[in-house]
């Protein structure tokens, strides 16, 4: 029993031991960070009314820091980067990462432009976000952001200067020395992001697949020639549209020029009047701004925008992004091909190719339209009521509009039909189900219908008949399948019914047997009474 | 052995001879069925679900003819009976229908052994056996349910088998016996499988024989009432007959229903279309319920919040219903006056009662056709009262023909029980206070009249 005790004893003392062990390393890590005087006087200072600068909810927060972060708050405090209590306040208030936070205490640009003490005017930032939306704001969230700033590009990167040491400093050489200059002319700027961008070497240091022509491509763009000829300083330049302080990789959809942004991005200044004042197109015409309005309803921008599918072309899929020029009537259907590439080497082999030349036409436009180009629909075939083909072959070929117009109808009339039957045998393949019969070869033939359907849609840009009728064949081979396969499934159905009818005949009439049977019994068993 | 028998001559003389079969049909001979007080159609459910229960076994065989447990077998197999296999159609719906029918007639059959209080001495065993049997045919409908392994029916037996974890200190065990693992996998099909072909009709094999064999000794239960005798109807042929009779249009309308709706009437918790192939991996949908017979306990579980009494709620729920279901099994027990012969109108008005509650709870939970998202109180509110006054219309038409036909005169707790309901369904009060206010001022009331010891007015059939 003493044993027991004793043993016991020993066991209790050892864990006491090894927390009160554990307890005073931790301790100690926490009060290696002696709080620096200067520092303490900021934490604790108060505002003309008295009232503490640093909330009480700040101060958990650097509490609950570890002690280097703190130790980086110490110095950069002693050192005088910081030096407002209104400084630290808002600094304090942003609640960053540790991570950031050390990029933050470890950049003298940034502490020195937010410090009041040092600067003022133009030079001065504030970090407090009453400021969003004036020139003075910082935002310094957004910036941590940046891709450059996660690649150690920080502020001197761009700027000038040293951000561990010496304060003054002078701009960059390709900066225009003229504040206003830079703002109002900003023909400087591809250049400048080209001083890193256009360099392969470099730029392989970060992103090794990241493309380094864009200069090149963007100085014989449409947008390029107008800024960097000094016809427009509002042409867009790398800012408009990348932005400048939080930039994105373009593949983050943060990015302003993440697939799924890039119409509203374009629309900024395409959709703006006022912008687009004086732009004018080839012809002379003012450039309209109703493209993005147009694509938002379209086809290409319900997929992107509304179903989300990033792979619908977006205004850059057809005009490019740097290189951004207008598709020219020769290149529009080389780029509906990059997707379409069937329906193009179809009408590449037909007679509208030679016609379409001759008159100048763009090929898949003059048919399909472009910013508000809508699904296509059979009814695009229909002769009846005047029509697309119809129209034009009344327009333009007289002499061969009856023949015209009867393939078209042929075209029409064939598609429909196979179209109509999809529909349909969706619904008798249903209700066949639901009588317990065996819809799998007819869910099978319709498959093949849906397929053949939508090659036979697509050989319509061949504009030939009998090349049409040969794809086709396969999807009316289907229909007439479908049709045998629904009479076979209804006769077994009508099998099921019968043998239902004579079972339940002779079952009835065993009922009847056994029911004559007992009441002879009965009657017999009461005579016998 | 028998030697003396009219009909010597053939194979029945030859079996007859050496088995001594003429004393046992002289015997079911001289059984009779009991004629007189209630009309004869209680006394055929049991042949009834027998009935059913051999359609189960034939088909059940046939089916097992060509299904084959496993991850990429189970749901394939069953999709080619449906689709390929001769007549494997035919032998599913039959196979599905009439395990709908058997749980149905059972429980009819339940209720009116009940209502009759013909489990009353001697026929305790008779009431045991049967209530057993009960618990197999739902064991037979649960186990069976996941062998098609489809989406809806992996869900449905997830939330299924998650319920035992309530039980305390074994839940969890439990849990993973039922399942074969911590989720219900392909292990779990097996078991089922093995449960639904081997294991319960062995135990239902032995519980039906037995149930048939204290039948046969002991007949069937005469009706309760005092001083008359009844006549009866010799049990061979002619009952036997009968009963062969009813078999045939049951089988009829079995086809019937087959060919018409071979997978099923599309009801609540009734119907039987294979759907896509369960998917472990596939996030569980809303609004999986049950099979309709246990559409009550899904409602009730429903009804209960996550706490209660220091206790989880579904906790309380499982423990409120294995004691309604153990009350319900002692009940030849608990009512004493049946045991001396004597009406005992109390009882027959709880079974009215809980026909009530079961019934509100079944409607509520199938929706009755009303799409309720968990978040709509809208329409659950609207269902709600729906099913009230559906079930206050059943009840209205049942307490008229009880107090009129059959001079009912005690009507207490079924009364109570519609109060509950009128007041969740029509007042729209929490189901769970309207019932510990009901079940506390039930209580009172059944104290202060003294009505249990006294009995009720009326004579009762």
């Amino acid at each position: 029993m003493k044993m027991r005790r004793l043993l016991m004893a020993i066991v209790a003392a050892s864990m006491f031991v090894t927390t009160s062990w554990a307890e005073p390393d931790a301790k100690d890590a926490q009060e290696a960070f002696t709080m620096p005087e200067a520092l303490q006087k900021l934490i604790s200072s108060v505002d003309d009314k008295g009232s503490a600068v640093i909330s009480a909810e700040a101060k958990t927060y650097f509490d609950g820091l570890p002690s280097h972060a703190k130790r980086l708050f110490g110095e950069a405090v002693t050192n005088e980067y910081i030096g407002t209590p209104t400084q630290l306040r808002d600094l304090l208030s942003l609640k960053l990462n540790t991570s950031k936070l050390e990029l933050v205490l470890t950049n003298n640009c940034l502490l020195c432009h937010t410090n009041s003490a040092y600067q003022n005017g133009p030079t001065l930032f504030s970090l407090d976000p009453v400021a969003a939306g004036s020139p003075s704001y910082m935002d310094l969230k957004l910036l941590l952001n940046d891709v450059h700033m996660r690649h150690k590009l920080a502020c001197a990167g761009c700027h000038g200067g040293d951000p561990t040491g010496n304060m003054a400093h002078d701009h960059p050489a390709e900066w225009p020395a003229d504040h206003d200059q830079r703002i109002a002319d900003p023909k400087w700027i591809p250049q400048f992001c080209g001083r890193c961008h256009s360099d392969a070497k470099f730029m392989g240091q970060f992103n090794p697949s990241l493309p380094t022509d864009q200069l090149d491509k963007y100085k014989g763009s449409h947008h390029g020639r107008a800024l960097l000829e000094g016809r427009n300083p509002r042409a867009a330049q790398c800012v408009s549209c990348h932005g400048v302080h939080g930039i994105q990789a373009a593949n983050s959809p943060a990015s302003s020029v993440y697939a799924k942004r890039i119409p509203e991005t374009c629309g900024k200044c395409h959709g703006d009047p006022k912008v687009m004042a004086g732009v004018k197109l080839d012809d002379g015409s003012p450039i309209p701004t109703d493209q993005y309005e147009k694509y938002k309803t379209s086809v290409h921008g319900r997929a992107l925008l509304e179903k989300g599918d990033i792979g619908a072309p977006a205004c850059n899929g057809c005009h490019g992004n740097h290189a951004a020029a207008p598709a020219e009537v020769s290149s529009v259907a080389q780029i509906c091909r990059t997707c379409h590439a069937r329906n193009g080497t179809l009408f590449d082999g037909s007679r509208h190719k030679q016609a379409f030349e001759k008159n100048g036409w763009p090929e898949c436009e003059r048919c399909h339209s472009n910013h508000a180009i809508t699904k296509t629909s059979d009814a695009m075939l229909d002769t009846s009521k005047g029509g697309l083909c119809a129209d034009c072959h009344d327009r333009f070929a007289k002499e061969k509009a009856p023949t015209c117009k009867a393939t078209a109808a042929h075209f029409h009339d064939t598609i429909v039909g196979m179209s109509k039957a999809t529909v349909d045998y969706k619904g008798i393949a249903a209700d066949l189900a639901e009588r317990g019969l065996d819809i799998e070869p007819l869910d099978d033939e319709r498959r093949n219908l849906d397929d053949a359907l939508k090659t036979s849609r697509s050989q319509i840009h061949s504009f030939d008949r009998s090349d049409f009728d040969e794809v086709a064949k396969t999807g009316l081979d289907t229909v007439a399948k479908m049709k045998v396969l629904t009479e076979t499934a209804e006769q077994d159905y009508s099998t099921r019914g019968h043998g239902l009818l004579v079972a339940a005949a002779m079952l009835a009439l065993l009922s009847l047997g056994l029911w004559l049977k007992i009441r002879s019994i009965e009657r017999d068993q009461r005579k016998g009474r | 052995m028998s030697t003396a028998s009219p009909r010597s001559g053939g194979i029945f003389g030859w079996l007859d001879e050496r088995y001594g079969i003429s004393p046992l049909i002289e015997y079911m001979r001289h059984k009779e069925v009991p004629l007189g007080a209630h009309p004869m159609v209680w006394y055929y459910l049991g042949g009834m679900t027998l009935f059913f229960f051999v359609c189960q076994i034939i088909t059940g065989v046939l089916l097992l003819m060509y299904y084959q447990p496993g991850e990429t077998t189970s749901y394939e197999s069953i999709h080619y009976i449906a689709t390929k296999v001769p007549f494997g159609w035919l032998i599913r719906a039959i196979h599905c229908w009439s395990a709908h029918l058997m749980i149905m007639s059972l429980i009819v059959h339940m209720f009116s052994t009940m209502l009759l209080k013909a489990y009353r001495p001697p026929r305790e065993l008779t009431w045991l056996t049967g209530f057993g049997l009960f618990g197999i045919a739902l064991g037979f409908g649960f186990s069976g349910y996941l062998l098609p392994w489809n989406e809806l029916s992996y869900f449905a037996t997830s939330v299924g088998t998650d319920s035992v974890k309530s039980v305390p200190v074994i839940g969890h065990w439990m849990l993973l016996v039922m399942r074969g693992g911590e989720d219900v996998t392909i292990n779990t099909l097996y078991r089922f499988f093995a449960g639904h072909v081997v294991i319960l009709p062995l135990v239902c094999f032995g519980l039906i024989s037995t149930h048939l064999l204290v039948i046969q000794r002991q007949g069937m239960a005469p009706p309760i009432h005092a001083g008359t005798s009844t006549h009866g109807m010799p049990f061979f042929p002619n009952f036997a007959m009968r009963d062969l009779l009813l078999w045939l249009i049951c089988l009829t309308v079995l086809a019937t229903l087959a060919w018409l709706m071979p997978y099923g009437p599309k009801l609540p918790g009734m119907e039987w279309e294979l759907g896509a192939k369960a998917n472990p991996l596939a996030p569980a949908y809303p609004g999986i319920k049950p099979e309709w017979y246990f559409l009550w306990i899904y409602q009730l579980l429903k009804e209960f919040p996550p706490n209660l009494m220091g206790m989880e709620g579904p906790q309380v729920c499982l423990l409120l219903v294995n004691v309604l279901m153990g009350s319900w099994a002692l009940i030849p027990w608990l009512d004493r006056k049946a045991q001396r012969g004597k009406h005992s109108p109390t009882f027959t008005d709880v079974g009215f009662a809980v026909i009530y509650f079961l019934t509100f709870l079944t409607l509520k939970a199938s929706d009755l056709g009303v799409a309720v998202t968990p978040t709509n109180d809208a329409a659950t509110a609207i269902v709600a009262s729906y099913c009230a006054w559906v079930t206050l219309g059943i009840a209205g038409v049942t307490t008229l023909t009880r107090f009129f036909l059959y001079r009912h005169r005690y009507f207490l707790l079924s009364a109570a029980v519609l109060t509950h309901i009128a007041l969740h369904g029509l007042v729209g009060w929490s189901y769970l206070t309207v019932g510990a206010v009901t079940v506390v001022v039930t209580a009172i009331v059944l104290t202060v009249s003294g009505l249990t010891r006294s009995g009720a007015e009326g004579v009762e059939s």
